[in-house]
């Protein structure tokens, strides 16, 4: 009783710092926390007018029903392969542009390149997204340097062979340079006598970048690749909904843009929550999944 | 990294430098051809021969785009959601991060482990449509500035900010009787000017270029930000085909004008405010990265 007391003594004591937590943490339980209650709909029949509570439960209704909607395991699938291409292509590219800017020897020159290869990052997808339509129309600039090869105009957007390279290779022109900060950071860490030993061993370039810059930058390159696996299945779906079209759908459509056009346009709440439950529940597996094999491999792990 | 270099090395350098200006070019010419072609004449366009200079000038694309009401509400519409988010995002931040760093605040460790859990768990897409719509916040304000407002992630980091401060700061201000609201305003916020501006900035950016929220939360046309009429110019107007078209066709033609000029103008206007502070923006994006990296 008497503990009891000290804290509610304490509390009252402390009261302006709850005062301060009060806004925040409100908006984190109402916007975090509700939705969350809110997943439970994914296993039952949902009514508005009863609410959440109150509908009735089905159980695994529509997880089942996930399981044998063709459509919605084409869109896992697409998510899945989108995820791994870009994992694949999109996660060295500002590790070599990182070792590259590292080896310019005028700082100005660095500075500048730098700074350009930032600006993608600050313009916003819709603007991307109607350049690239501008770029691969048929008098665009994609198809003048397709002609250049003598082949026939390609119509881009609508070729689902076309759609990942596309999603893909946009990424990594808007992500290279300011995906460089980190390595870049890391690499400054590099103790300057240590190129000066390897100097003096004669080291190649290959050698010094193999053997110094490297190693300074694994455990930067790993914890970026934790989150990147996990986030395989976190496709920038608003990306892909400004990109596709029913033509690309066999390929381009993934698991955020069916959510958005099944649940918020077609209204299937409950189907939509049990999908992107699924997913989360996948994601989750996979951030500690690599988080786990990370520690046992290189021992670097997030916790 | 003295005298004597191979040349193999020495080719290396020639090499990266290559690289480097093909990068650059690469980088900058879809925005000066974007700006070019908003400059040109229509021949030019749909021959498909401009680069990064306009071709037969012309600026009726600016004048068509200036000419729809839509384009000064999306403007005004995203600047009111850039400032209401980023002022709720600062204020209850750092509100919220001030007593995680008290020592003997009894419950630390309850909001600490709160805030943790939204980082790896969430309610998704659907579910949060489906409070924010019980919620009747469909189609106001409020939706485009509160629900995102305050992330765990951010509040975590402003609390490792505030924990650099030394504590004697604290300690001795108490002893003066200050309460905490007036040590936070008067001792921790005037200390975190670098970390505020850079937040500042990280919202504000991230709420001029979103467009997805208010494209679900959002219905009414006269809210929409600047880049959702962005999205319906590019997008879902189609200039070329269609019945209701001909007049605007027949008055594209008569001024030599192609879609594509009132479509890339519109995007230089979108483009414009991000342009203008970028090389203030840039650096302190990158100081923002380095803050969430020594955290994270």
């Amino acid at each position: 009783m008497a503990g009891l007391r000290t804290f509610f003594g304490k509390s009252w004591n402390q009261r302006y710092l709850f005062l301060m937590v009060l806004p925040g943490f409100l908006i984190v339980l109402v916007f975090s926390y509700f939705p969350m209650y809110g997943i439970q709909i994914a296993f039952k029949k949902y009514s508005a007018v009863r609410g959440i509570w109150g509908s009735e439960w089905v159980g695994l209704k529509y997880f089942i029903m996930f399981y044998k909607d063709p459509t919605a395991l084409r869109v896992l699938k697409n998510t899945l392969l989108l995820g791994i291409y870009s994992l694949l292509w999109g996660f060295p590219a500002p590790i070599i542009l990182a070792l590259l800017f590292n080896e310019i020897k005028n700082s100005v020159f660095k500075k500048v390149v730098q700074t350009i290869s930032y600006l993608p990052h600050f313009i916003s997808t819709v603007i991307i997204i109607g350049i690239v339509r501008t770029f691969t129309e048929r008098e665009g600039l994609f198809n003048k340097i397709v002609s250049l090869f003598g082949a026939d105009p390609i119509v881009f957007l609508s070729e689902p062979s076309w759609f990942r390279t596309l999603f893909i290779s946009t990424n990594i022109w808007q992500g290279i340079g300011f995906g460089t900060i980190l390595y870049l950071a890391a690499l400054s860490g590099v103790d300057p006598t240590l190129y000066d030993v390897a100097n003096i061993d004669g080291a190649s370039r290959w050698r010094k970048v193999l053997n110094i810059n490297w190693p300074h930058i694994k455990s930067t390159t790993i914890i970026l690749l934790i989150f990147s696996v996990s986030g395989i299945l976190g496709t920038d779906f608003q990306k892909v909904l400004l990109l596709y079209s029913p033509d690309t759908y066999e390929v381009a459509d993934v698991l955020g843009t069916f959510l958005y056009r099944e649940g918020i346009i077609g209204a299937r709440f409950e189907y939509t929550t049990a999908i992107g439950l699924f997913q989360s529940v996948v994601a989750f597996i996979l951030l500690v999944g690599a988080n786990l094999i990370s520690r046992k491999v290189s021992e670097t792990s997030l916790w | 990294m003295v005298g004597k270099e191979g040349i193999g090395s020495r080719m290396f350098d020639l090499l990266n430098i290559g690289i480097m200006l093909l990068l650059c070019v690469v980088m900058l010419y879809p925005f000066l051809n974007v700006i070019a072609v908003s400059l040109s004449n229509s021949e030019h366009i749909l021959r498909g021969d401009v680069t990064i200079f306009p071709r037969g000038f012309n600026i009726g694309g600016y004048s068509y785009i200036f000419k729809d009401p839509f384009l000064y509400s999306g403007y005004v519409h995203s600047i009111i959601y850039a400032a209401g988010s980023t002022l709720f995002m600062l204020t209850f931040t750092s509100l919220m991060a001030y007593p995680l760093t008290i020592a003997d605040f009894v419950a630390k460790k309850f909001f600490a482990i709160f805030l943790v859990i939204t980082m790896f768990f969430s309610g998704g897409m659907i579910p949060t449509y489906l409070l924010i719509r019980s919620l009747h916040l469909l189609d106001t304000y409020w939706v485009m500035i509160i629900p995102g407002c305050i992330s765990a992630f951010n509040v975590l980091l402003f609390r490792s900010f505030y924990q650099s401060i030394p504590a004697d700061l604290r300690e001795s201000a108490v002893i003066d009787g200050a309460n905490d609201i007036q040590i936070l305003s008067r001792i921790y916020l005037p200390l975190s000017k670098p970390l505020l501006a850079t937040f500042a900035l990280f919202g504000i950016v991230g709420s001029w270029n979103g467009w997805f929220e208010a494209l679900i939360y959002l219905n009414d046309e006269n809210k929409y930000p600047l880049q959702l009429i962005l999205r319906k110019y590019l997008f879902t107007v189609s200039f070329g085909n269609g019945a209701g078209t001909q007049a605007m066709q027949a008055m594209l033609a008569q001024l030599k004008m192609d879609p594509r000029n009132i479509q890339m103008a519109i995007v230089v206007i979108a483009m414009f405010p991000i342009m203008l502070i970028y090389p203030f923006l840039q650096k302190y994006f990158v100081k923002g990265v380095m803050i969430g990296a020594v955290k994270g």
